[in-house]
């Protein structure tokens, strides 16, 4: 089933297109690695899938019905974004943080149910965070804060969530750790669309590669195919080989440093 | 401290608090008198004075001085800027020019209230109209609203320079905060109005929890541009009525939310009940010490709130760190 159905969308800001004919689909349950380099248009797709930017014209299908015939509440029990940075981090309690993602599941009375309580406490089980779940937000490392906002849009919506760069400025550790909780939770049935900046990491993990050079789609498909020494190349302008990930048998692009321009052509 | 020790210890202070406005001023009425009132003896000329003076100055302090609290509470959430009080969109410069205008043209104490009144609010549906072309960005609130204020406040000092001195200065005292025009006949309105408006605002509560992590955090959990002008509004309408009753009382509505967030934390739903208290008590003990401190004298509330307030805020950041 077709989650996201885009038809030649132009979006941007103050009506000067960034994306430019963008024709794709999102199908539920997968993993989805948009790639490209930076300006190519990634955060600006990302923010018009969540409403954040109108499109300047072309059409957004979201589950068979025009993405902005959706009410905001409506749209917001349905998927979940986690975004690069959170604006304006607040000295708030994790887990009240975490709940703020049963938000659009409450009327304006309403305070945390029996069942938001419980959403939430599996949400940090599912992040392996509960034991920070009285610390303050101010007080967590960047790991930390970033497993808690996915514990966050979680507690949100388990079928569709949008990341945006869930890995940037993190150890190889944590950076493991969220893309197995990411390949954790697509396995358990959420759909997950994300923009990576390391393309070995979004080939080991994703299902299905998007790569956009200014602001159009450059190439698609699953990484076993698309991801080659000559597509990764041409993507960003600079010389790479391919060898396979040893372990998952993946591809994987090993970008030439210049000085070793003179070595090859000897 | 445990939190229920600090609750505590505020309802201990906010009685102590009412209760001394009430004793002190001009000539200082004991509590035992007060209570001989209640079973019918003491003094009739002393039962007028809390009963005509007093009260109705203590009631109009508390509701204006939760106002002002609940208001900057508003829109530092709504702003995203710790900066950010009620007077940041130009209320208080609307107001003032309303008011001044009344006062230099010798117009009673009720169309000086209107003026200031619709002063404040001309400012802020100025500053919501043109924010609105460009979907409400706090950045472009706070610039709009500098360079309103910049453009009232021009006007008013020129109808200083045009005006005879002793108009200038009644106008002053007003700008300093004034709350001696508290009478029945207009808190009748007022209180009522400004708690309701205050319920609204705690309706919001969390809206304004997630408002105050990003407009665009809030926008994927589906609160819409609608519920943040609402909450503007709301807000405005919280320090108009509170700068039409009492005149410019700066500090109130910039620190108090800071005080309440240092000692409660960040969840909305505590910060505005508390803030409101808080700033209810805040305002009503330092009018008391403007009343009573150079007695028959009376110094300018807005005075003392800043001489106070500032020492006493400086003195907790230093202790406690304020969260940005």
């Amino acid at each position: 089933m077709k989650i996201f159905n885009i038809e030649s969308l132009y979006a941007g800001y103050d009506k000067t297109p960034v994306l430019k004919e963008i024709t794709t689909s999102i199908k539920e349950g997968d993993f989805t690695g948009i790639i490209g380099s930076n300006g190519a248009g990634k955060s600006t797709f990302l923010k018009t899938l969540c409403c954040l930017l109108q499109p300047i014209s072309g059409k957004i299908e979201f589950l068979g019905k025009p993405l902005f015939d959706y009410e905001s509440s409506n749209l917001a029990r349905q998927m979940a974004m986690v975004p690069q940075f959170v604006e304006n981090i607040l000295p708030f309690h994790v887990n009240k943080f975490v709940g703020t993602g049963r938000f659009p599941f409450q009327n304006f009375w309403d305070n945390e149910s029996k069942e938001d309580k419980e959403i939430v406490h599996n949400s940090l089980v599912t992040t392996r965070t509960l034991h920070l779940k009285d610390r303050l937000l101010t007080e967590l490392s960047g790991g930390e804060l970033q497993l808690v906002c996915i514990a966050r849009a979680l507690a949100q919506s388990k079928k569709l969530i949008l990341f945006d760069e869930p890995i940037s400025n993190l150890d190889i550790n944590h950076t493991i750790q969220i893309m197995d909780l990411l390949h954790e939770l697509n396995s358990n049935g959420a759909t997950i669309l994300t923009v990576l900046h390391n393309i070995n990491i979004a080939s080991d993990y994703c299902s299905n590669i998007m790569a956009l050079k200014n602001g159009t789609i450059f190439f698609e498909g699953i990484p076993d195919n698309c991801v080659t020494g000559d597509s990764i190349s041409s993507l960003f302008n600079k010389d790479c080989s391919v060898k396979k990930n040893p372990v998952t048998g993946r591809p994987y692009i090993f970008p030439h440093p210049g000085f070793t321009k003179n070595l090859r052509s000897n | 401290m445990k939190k229920k020790y600090k609750y505590i210890l505020l309802a201990i202070l906010g009685g102590l608090i009412i209760i001394s406005s009430l004793s002190f001023g001009s000539i200082f009425i004991s509590p035992q008198d007060m209570i001989s009132f209640i079973n019918g003896s003491g003094e009739l000329n002393e039962l007028q004075i809390i009963l005509s003076l007093r009260i109705p100055r203590l009631v109009m302090t508390l509701i204006v001085g939760a106002s002002l609290a609940v208001s900057g509470v508003l829109f530092q959430a709504i702003l995203k800027n710790p900066l950010a009080d009620p007077f940041t969109i130009g209320v208080s410069s609307g107001a003032s020019l309303g008011a001044c205008f009344g006062i230099i043209f010798y117009m009673s104490d009720l169309f000086i209230l209107l003026g200031a009144f619709v002063g404040s609010i001309c400012a802020s549906s100025f500053v919501y109209l043109i924010s609105k072309l460009r979907r409400f960005g706090s950045s472009f609130l706070i610039l709009s609203g500098i360079a309103l204020g910049f453009i009232f406040w021009s006007t008013v000092l020129l109808l200083f320079a045009l005006s005879p001195a002793q108009q200038v200065h009644k106008a002053l005292l007003w700008l300093m905060g004034d709350l001696s025009i508290a009478r029945y006949s207009m808190l009748w309105r007022a209180v009522p109005f400004s708690l309701f408006v205050v319920g609204l605002s705690c309706i919001y509560h969390r809206h304004l929890n997630i408002i105050a992590f990003g407009d665009e955090f809030a926008h994927t959990l589906g609160v819409t541009q609608r519920d943040i002008r609402n909450l503007f509004w709301i807000a405005s309408i919280l320090a108009s009525v509170s700068v039409a009753l009492a005149g410019i009382i700066g500090f109130v509505g910039l620190i108090i939310p800071h005080i309440v967030r240092v000692l409660f934390g960040s969840d909305h739903k505590r910060i505005i009940i508390l803030s409101a208290i808080s700033g209810a008590i805040f305002l009503s003990l330092c009018d008391t010490i403007g009343r009573s401190i150079a007695s028959p004298y009376e110094i300018p509330i807005g005075v003392i709130t800043g001489f106070f307030g500032g020492i006493f805020f400086l003195i907790l950041m230093m202790n406690k760190g304020v969260s940005e």
